[in-house]
């Protein structure tokens, strides 16, 4: 058993440190300009990232993105309650929402730019629209979740309405609200990649796409490795946060697992 | 009755105050050209609705967008049950499938423009990648699912490893799977419009493209609203197929009283 634990970490660790090792040496010497040396592309990942466009490009494009998912987050979850608790308002913005959720939410970029232009402003309403909706669709399916016996239960203890829905409703909706959260930041870290490379200069996404257009292939590279990391990194941290948010929750759904 | 009647009432209201604020804003020019009026958008689609070049565009946009699903589903779960099968492959995998998982196909889209060209293979390639790797994860899932006394079932009937996987192992596995491509399938519809609009690959993102850098904004409004209908029908197709296909599973049995 213990054998096969041990042997599991080495193949766990052991092939994605083949990989790369793979990747490096047999591209050591490579002269196709699509795919050069792995040394080349780290050096100009250094070079480019670390940290000459770090404050100009890197922090603007998280920025964006980071104000952006705030913004969605938030409005999202506010819309979510109120669309949830109260019917007409639910009946009234139903079809328009699903329609605008039918719609990709790339292609809303264009639009945005028509209206607002190519700056900062666009980049973070484009990101925030679109990270919309997939919050709120997950509040108000988490608001309707919630058991009716739940609800009774709190009528009979003669709670206000402020606190049913602070104390009951708002924690017996987090899971679903997190889920939609999680799409949301999926959503948002495609908006802002796809909002920099429709004809803005600035950001981690107008420089790669950039880099492609001029034939810089190891800038290319080094961008693509820079947003596949932070694509990494940022889901991470929300699972870091999620996990503390939901301990209660997920240390439930473990007891329940087990019994 | 009447309370039935409410909820579609409210539903029109809606829709035609959002027609209406729509109009009044552009008439009053709030935004200059950039927002054209709902009536004129209107019009123009009807034009664009009747030339060849527009069915063209659709045709390439749903055609790529179900093409490279169908390739995805196939090579997705061959390799999920290959992963989920093998603990030795799975562990293997674990660090590179979790490590690209987060990462969108817009990320590798420069890579794909370069290698491929503005094409459709380009599109193709970009939608299989943005879709494989759901597919896989929740294959491995299922196949993880798989109720091990079922398993041992089968085995002690005599079943062979591949008769296993086909009878036992492959139908337990498939609401996951189904839940994949219903997550995937509007998610192909939106890399094959992405791969169009920054890629320069056929369909209708390339159509937006065009329509945004030509200020042509009420083709540009018209197109974005061909897109959203035409995402509301993939996801209900998706949602209809996955019920008929898995009708037979417990999840998706309906009550019959």
């Amino acid at each position: 058993m213990r054998n096969v634990k041990m042997r599991n970490w080495v193949i766990g660790i052991g092939t994605p440190v083949l990989l790369l090792v793979a990747w490096w040496f047999l591209s050591a010497n490579s002269t196709d300009p699509f795919f050069p040396p792995l040394e080349t592309i780290l050096i100009r990942f250094q070079e480019l990232w670390l940290f000459e466009h770090f404050q100009s490009d890197v922090l603007l494009s998280l920025g964006n993105l980071f104000l952006g998912f705030v913004i969605a987050a938030a409005a999202g979850i506010a819309l979510g309650f109120v669309t949830a608790l109260v019917p007409p308002v639910r009946w009234m913005i139903d079809p328009l929402i699903h329609f605008l959720r039918g719609i990709p939410p790339v292609a809303l970029v264009p639009i945005f730019i028509s209206l607002i232009g190519f700056g900062t402003q666009m980049r973070v309403t484009s990101i925030a629209l679109a990270a919309l909706f997939p919050t709120m669709i997950a509040t108000v399916d988490g608001i309707r979740s919630v058991s009716n016996d739940l609800m009774d239960v709190a009528r009979v203890y003669r709670l206000t309405r402020k606190e049913r829905v602070l104390k009951v409703l708002l924690p017996a909706a987090t899971p679903q609200i997190f889920s939609g959260l999680q799409v949301s930041l999926q959503v948002a870290f495609i908006v802002m990649i796809a909002s920099e490379m429709l004809g803005s200069s600035q950001g981690i996404g107008a420089m790669t796409l950039l880099a492609q257009q001029s034939f810089m292939t190891a800038d290319m590279w080094a961008g693509i490795l820079l947003l596949g990391v932070i694509g990494f990194l940022v889901n991470v941290l929300f699972s870091l946060l999620r996990r503390k948010v939901l301990s209660w929750y997920i240390g439930s759904r473990r007891l329940a697992r087990a019994s | 009755m009447k309370a039935s009647i409410r909820p579609y009432l409210f539903s029109i209201l809606g829709v035609a105050a959002a027609l209406v604020i729509w109009q009044v804003l552009a008439e009053a020019k709030v935004a200059g050209n950039a927002l054209p009026p709902a009536t004129t958008v209107f019009t123009t689609l009807a034009t664009i609705l009747g030339t060849g070049t527009f069915w063209s565009s659709l045709g390439a946009t749903i055609g790529i967008s179900i093409l490279a699903l169908a390739l995805a589903a196939v090579a997705g779960v061959v390799i999920g049950l290959l992963v989920g099968s093998f603990e030795s492959v799975r562990y293997a995998t674990l660090a590179v499938l979790e490590f690209l998982k987060p990462v969108p196909p817009i990320v590798i889209l420069p890579l794909a423009v370069l290698v491929l060209g503005p094409t459709a293979e380009m599109s193709l390639f970009l939608v299989v990648f943005g879709c494989l790797l759901p597919i896989v994860m929740q294959t491995v899932d299922g196949v993880q699912g798989t109720d091990p006394v079922a398993r041992d079932t089968a085995r002690s009937y005599g079943m062979g490893e591949r008769e296993i996987l086909a009878r036992v192992v492959l139908p337990s596995a498939m609401p996951y799977i189904g839940t994949a491509m219903r997550v995937a399938a509007p998610a192909a519809l939106v890399v094959t419009v992405v791969a169009g609009l920054l890629g320069g690959g056929p369909g209708l993102g390339q159509n937006i493209y065009q329509a945004q850098a030509a200020g042509d904004y009420a083709s540009l409004y018209g197109l974005v609203i061909v897109l959203g209908v035409l995402g509301l029908l993939f996801q209900g197709a998706t949602r209809l197929a996955e019920r008929r296909v898995l009708h037979w599973h417990e999840s998706y049995r309906e009550v019959v009283p």
